[in-house]
C-alpha cells in the first residue's frame, strides 16, 4: 500500500489527486493537504471582478468531493519538510500546521510515500510597499476573496461617474518581475466593456501598466502568430486591440510603491515615475512559500529541495540568454535529490524566465517571471501522477510520461468582455509554450498554424463554456477524465 | 480613440451566425493543439524531428 500525499488542492493539485483517486486502487491512500476549504477555478475570477459571475458560481467546498471519493482532505499549511523522516520517525513526512476553526494551530506530522508539491505560488504583494488588496485604492482579481471587494469598489466608482466624476484607472502588473499578464488583460478589457455597457467609458481614462518590454509579451517572449490570412506578432495583436478601445499603455515599468492612488515605478531608461489612478488592479510578484527542510540529523538542506519554488529536473546552470535552450526545460518534475518528491504546476522553479531579462539603467530587473498557470499546471500535474501510478503498479521507477513546457501547447482564451451577443474573446494558443528557436528558427520560436491568434464573440463563449466544463470536471462528475487537462 | 478595427470586421466579430460557427471551429482547434501530446525535448526523437 503506498501514501500520496498532495500538497495544495489548487488546479494543479486537484488535478494530480484525482487522477491518482481514479486510477490507483482504495489499498493505496491519496491524501490532500491544503489550507483552503474551497476549490476555486481561478481564470473565472475576473468575471466576479466586474460583478458578472458570483463568486459562489466559481468555487465549491472540497471536504465532502473528497470524502465522497475517498481522498482524505487535511486543512491545513505544509510548513516543513523532512524528506528523511527525522530520529523518532523513519518515514519522510511534511510538518503540517492546521487552520481549520477547531484544529487552528495544531502541528502535525503527515507521512508520505510520495509527496506532489503542488503549493503554487505565493501572492507576494509585500514585495511591493503600499500594494495591499483593499487598500490604497489597489484591487485583486487574484482570488475569488479578493475579487468581492474589487467589484464591490469598481461598483462604487461607476456610481461616481454616473455622476459626473472623472476617474483614472491602472491595470497590470504590481512588480517589476510579476507574471501572470494574462489575468491583467483580461481584467483591463473586461473593465472596459463593462464601462461602456454603463455608458461611463468617457469619463474614464484607463491605462495599462506592464513589466513587459512589449506588448503581448504575456511572459512568454511575445509569439509570432497567424491571424486570420496574416502572420502578426503578439504585440501587434494587442496595440491593435488597446487602440481601438482608447487604453493607454505604459511599459517596462517595474512598480515599487503604492501610495493612496499613486503608483511608483521605474523604467527601463531608469526614470522614477508615478501614475495617479481612482482604481487599480495590479498583479503581485509571485514567489515560493518560503519552506524549509531538513535531513534526518535535523541539518537543514533547504537548498537540496528549493529555489524559491522547488527544484526539479530543469537545467539550472546560469546562462545568457542567448545560450538558453528548450533542454533547460523540465520534464517530469522530479526532485533531483529525493525521486518520490515531484513539483507540477506553479511550484516548479522555473530554469529561467522566457522573456528575455532586461535590467533598468540602475540595475532593477524589469521583466516578466515565467507563467505556468493554467493548462500547464494540469498538464504537468497529470503527468506527475501517471508517473507515481506507474510506479506503484510496476513496483519499479517509472518516468515514461514527459512533458516539458518547450514541447506542449496551450490555449489562452482571453475574456475581452461578458454577455452573451456583446461579449468578446481573444482567443490565443501557443505551440510550444516556451519557444524553441532552434526548432522553429524563422518564427520566432513557434510552430505558426499552431500559434494563432483569433478575436471574437466565439472567444466569449469559449470561456464560459471552459468555465462550465472545468467546474464539471473538477467536481469529478461522470466521465470527468475523458475530459482534457 | 484609433479605430483600428473596421466596421465590417467588428460585423463579423460579433455576428452570432458567424461566430457560432468560429466557436466550433475554435473548439476543435483548441483541443487538437491541447489533446495532440506533450513530451520531451531531450529525446533523441525530438532533437532529430
Amino acid at each position: 500500500m503506498a501514501k500520496i500525499v498532495v500538497l495544495g488542492a489548487g488546479i494543479s493539485g486537484h488535478v494530480a489527486a484525482s487522477h491518482l483517486r481514479r486510477k490507483l486502487s482504495k489499498d493505496h491512500q491519496v491524501v490532500v493537504v491544503s489550507p483552503n476549504s474551497n476549490y476555486q477555478w481561478i481564470p473565472s475570477n475576473i468575471w466576479v471582478g466586474i460583478g458578472r459571475m458570483k463568486s459562489k458560481e466559481i468555487l465549491f467546498p472540497l471536504a465532502p468531493l473528497y470524502k465522497k471519493k475517498k481522498i482524505d482532505f487535511i486543512q491545513a499549511k505544509a510548513t516543513t519538510f523532512y524528506p528523511e523522516g527525522d530520529a523518532t520517525e523513519n518515514s519522510p513526512y511534511v510538518l503540517v500546521e492546521h487552520v481549520s476553526e477547531n484544529q487552528r494551530g495544531t502541528a502535525e506530522k503527515v507521512t508520505y510515500d510520495y509527496l506532489i508539491n503542488a503549493t503554487g505560488p505565493k501572492l507576494n504583494f509585500e514585495a511591493t510597499e503600499g500594494l495591499i488588496p483593499g487598500k490604497n485604492k489597489t484591487h485583486s482579481v487574484c482570488t475569488y476573496t479578493h475579487a468581492d471587494p474589487t467589484w464591490k469598489a469598481l461598483k462604487a466608482l461607476i456610481e461616481e461617474m454616473k455622476q459626473g466624476k472623472k476617474v483614472k484607472i491602472l491595470i497590470g502588473t504590481g512588480h517589476g518581475k510579476a507574471t501572470c499578464q494574462g489575468a491583467a488583460f483580461e481584467y483591463i478589457l473586461n473593465v472596459e466593456q463593462e464601462l461602456r455597457r454603463h455608458k461611463v467609458r468617457d469619463k474614464a481614462e484607463i491605462t495599462w501598466i506592464s513589466n513587459e518590454y512589449r506588448l503581448g509579451d504575456f511572459g512568454m517572449d511575445g509569439m509570432l502568430l497567424t491571424y486570420g490570412s496574416n502572420t502578426m506578432k503578439s504585440s501587434e495583436m494587442v496595440e491593435m486591440v488597446f487602440e481601438d478601445r482608447n487604453i493607454n499603455w505604459i511599459l517596462g515599468a517595474g512598480v515599487n510603491k503604492i501610495e493612496d492612488g499613486v503608483a511608483h515605478y521605474e523604467n527601463l531608461e531608469g526614470e522614477h515615475k508615478s501614475e495617479t489612478f481612482d482604481f487599480a488592479m495590479l498583479i503581485p510578484a509571485f514567489s515560493g512559500h518560503g519552506f524549509k527542510a531538513f535531513d534526518k540529523n535535523n541539518n537543514e538542506i533547504t537548498d537540496k529541495l528549493f529555489k524559491g519554488f522547488m527544484l526539479v529536473d530543469a537545467d539550472y546552470t546560469s546562462k545568457p540568454y542567448e545560450e538558453w535552450t528548450a533542454q533547460d526545460w523540465p520534464e517530469t518534475y522530479q526532485n533531483p535529490s529525493y525521486k518520490n518528491i515531484f513539483a507540477p504546476g506553479i511550484a516548479f522553479a522555473p530554469p529561467h524566465s522566457i522573456s528575455k531579462p532586461r535590467k533598468s539603467k540602475n540595475g532593477t530587473e524589469i521583466f516578466p517571471s515565467p507563467p505556468r498557470t493554467g493548462m500547464p499546471s494540469g498538464i504537468t500535474a497529470k503527468l506527475v501522477a501517471d508517473n507515481i501510478i506507474d510506479t506503484i503498479k510496476k513496483r519499479k521507477n517509472s518516468l515514461d510520461h514527459k512533458g516539458s513546457m518547450a514541447n506542449m501547447g496551450a490555449a489562452c482564451i482571453a475574456s475581452a468582455g461578458f454577455g452573451s451577443f456583446s461579449g468578446n474573446g481573444i482567443s490565443i494558443t501557443t505551440f510550444p509554450i516556451v519557444p524553441d528557436y532552434k526548432k522553429y528558427p524563422e518564427t520566432q520560436g513557434r510552430k505558426l498554424g499552431k500559434t494563432f491568434g483569433e478575436i471574437g464573440l466565439a472567444g466569449h463563449w469559449l470561456k464560459l463554456m471552459l468555465h462550465y466544463v472545468f467546474m464539471y470536471k473538477a467536481k469529478m462528475k461522470p466521465f470527468w477524465w475523458l475530459l482534457p487537462e | 480613440m484609433t479605430q483600428r478595427i473596421s466596421k465590417s470586421k467588428r460585423f463579423w466579430m460579433q455576428n452570432p451566425v458567424w461566430q457560432f460557427i468560429k466557436f466550433i471551429w475554435l473548439g476543435l482547434k483548441v483541443m487538437l493543439i491541447v489533446a495532440g501530446g506533450h513530451g520531451s525535448t531531450r529525446s533523441k526523437e525530438y532533437q532529430k524531428s
